[in-house]
């Protein structure tokens, strides 16, 4: 039996996974792939101590970090976790796809979020067909074509940069009267004549034939019904936290967010911590998930030891 | 076994797919579509989408970046 398991492989579980196997914590590392959300980041600029950074590369970072403490802590890569059972107090059953089962005495809940996917008709089938879920990736295969991007926050945003060196036209659609996004991104968007941004506005259908020929949506204020004649559709519309893993089990709130106390990251459960997305912290940020996760393995440290801090 | 890899150049899932295809030795032919305008067409034909990474295997295509489906595919699991 483990006296952790940590589920995830983004920032928050590689810190926790380190600082637990430097603190000789009997611990299993479970993700399903190293990074976390911004591992498909062009560019990332923030993350300090590194000026500039891909996301694949600081995904790569993250892992050789984390292997070198291989034999320290055990790591399960490649693996999606199903669920969590609670047997009783202090002992949990991790359950992942592959059927696999691994017992433990805590848990850390550092599994992240996934993509908000665009839920209208047309929006999974032509999924790959023109809807697209990476800019990073996809933006030059729309070389020439008109295109519409969903969703005006940072990611949005970034998407419509992907896009400005190809695409002949972008549509930003927000559903608010204002961008959410950064002031500084939103300049570079504005200043290009090829985007267009639409405000107020509402996705009602995305249709086409084999391939994504265009989008219909309402303008909030008037109730009209509008089209828009694209080939690409970039969906930017946030993330829900992966908390279904241990539903039932602790407090989550309204946005599926595992609610902790942000001294010690522990949830309504004792044995079960959470850091990172899938935790109600504020900021979705790199470095926050990471000191989260820390600060939750240093909290689990001290409920081994017996140390009492308050 | 003949390996194709249709990529654009700031796509992670196509690094992780070359990633495999270099643990496991496997030479490859990697076809960039940003510069390709052919190839292009080929692939959105060929796999139906319009997505990278997509990996023709003896002509066996796949889209996106599966280890376990990669690695099935290219026999090495």
């Amino acid at each position: 039996m483990y006296q952790l398991i940590i589920i995830g492989g983004g920032p928050a579980g590689v810190s926790a996974g380190v600082y637990a196997a430097r603190k000789k914590m009997k611990t299993l590392l479970i993700a399903e792939e190293f990074g976390g959300q911004s591992s498909v980041s062009d560019d990332i600029e923030n993350w300090i101590g590194v000026q500039n950074v891909s996301g694949y590369d600081l995904s790569k970072m993250m892992e050789d970090h984390l292997r070198k403490y291989e034999g320290d802590i055990d790591i399960k890569d490649g693996e999606k976790v199903l669920r969590v059972e609670k047997i009783k107090e202090n002992h949990y059953k991790v359950i992942t796809a592959g059927g696999e089962e691994f017992e433990t005495e805590r848990i850390l809940l550092t599994a992240g979020s996934h993509r908000r996917r665009v839920d209208v008709p047309g929006g999974e089938e032509f999924d790959g067909k023109g809807v697209a879920y990476c800019a990073t990736c996809d933006a030059p295969l729309f070389k020439g074509k008109e295109t519409a991007v969903i969703g005006g926050g940072n990611s949005g945003l970034e998407a419509v940069i992907d896009l400005l060196e190809y695409a002949s036209k972008i549509y930003l659609l927000h559903r608010r009267d204002t961008l959410k996004g950064d002031p500084a991104t939103q300049e570079k968007i504005k200043a290009s004549d090829k985007v267009e941004i639409i405000y107020n506005a509402e996705i009602k259908e995305i249709f086409g034939d084999k391939f994504v020929k265009g989008l219909k949506y309402v303008d909030i204020p008037s109730g009209e019904e509008k089209t828009l004649d694209v080939e690409g559709i970039f969906v930017e519309i946030g993330s829900i936290p992966n908390s279904h893993l241990v539903e039932g089990l602790v407090d989550i709130n309204n946005w599926k967010k595992v609610v902790v106390n942000h001294k010690t990251q522990r949830t309504s459960d004792p044995g079960i911590w959470a850091a990172g997305d899938v935790s109600d912290v504020y900021y979705n940020q790199n470095n926050v998930s990471a000191g989260d996760g820390i600060k939750a393995v240093l909290n689990i440290h001290d409920d081994i030891t017996g140390q009492k801090r308050e | 076994m003949k390996v194709r890899l249709y990529t654009t150049p700031f796509c992670k899932f196509c690094k992780d797919v070359k990633a495999l295809f270099e643990t496991h030795n496997i030479s490859y032919e990697e076809v960039d579509v940003v510069v390709d305008d052919k190839a292009r067409e080929q692939m959105v034909k060929d796999s139906g989408q319009m997505g990278v990474p997509v990996i023709d295997i003896d002509g066996e295509i796949l889209v996106g970046y599966n280890r376990k489906k990669l690695e099935k595919a290219l026999k090495v699991a």
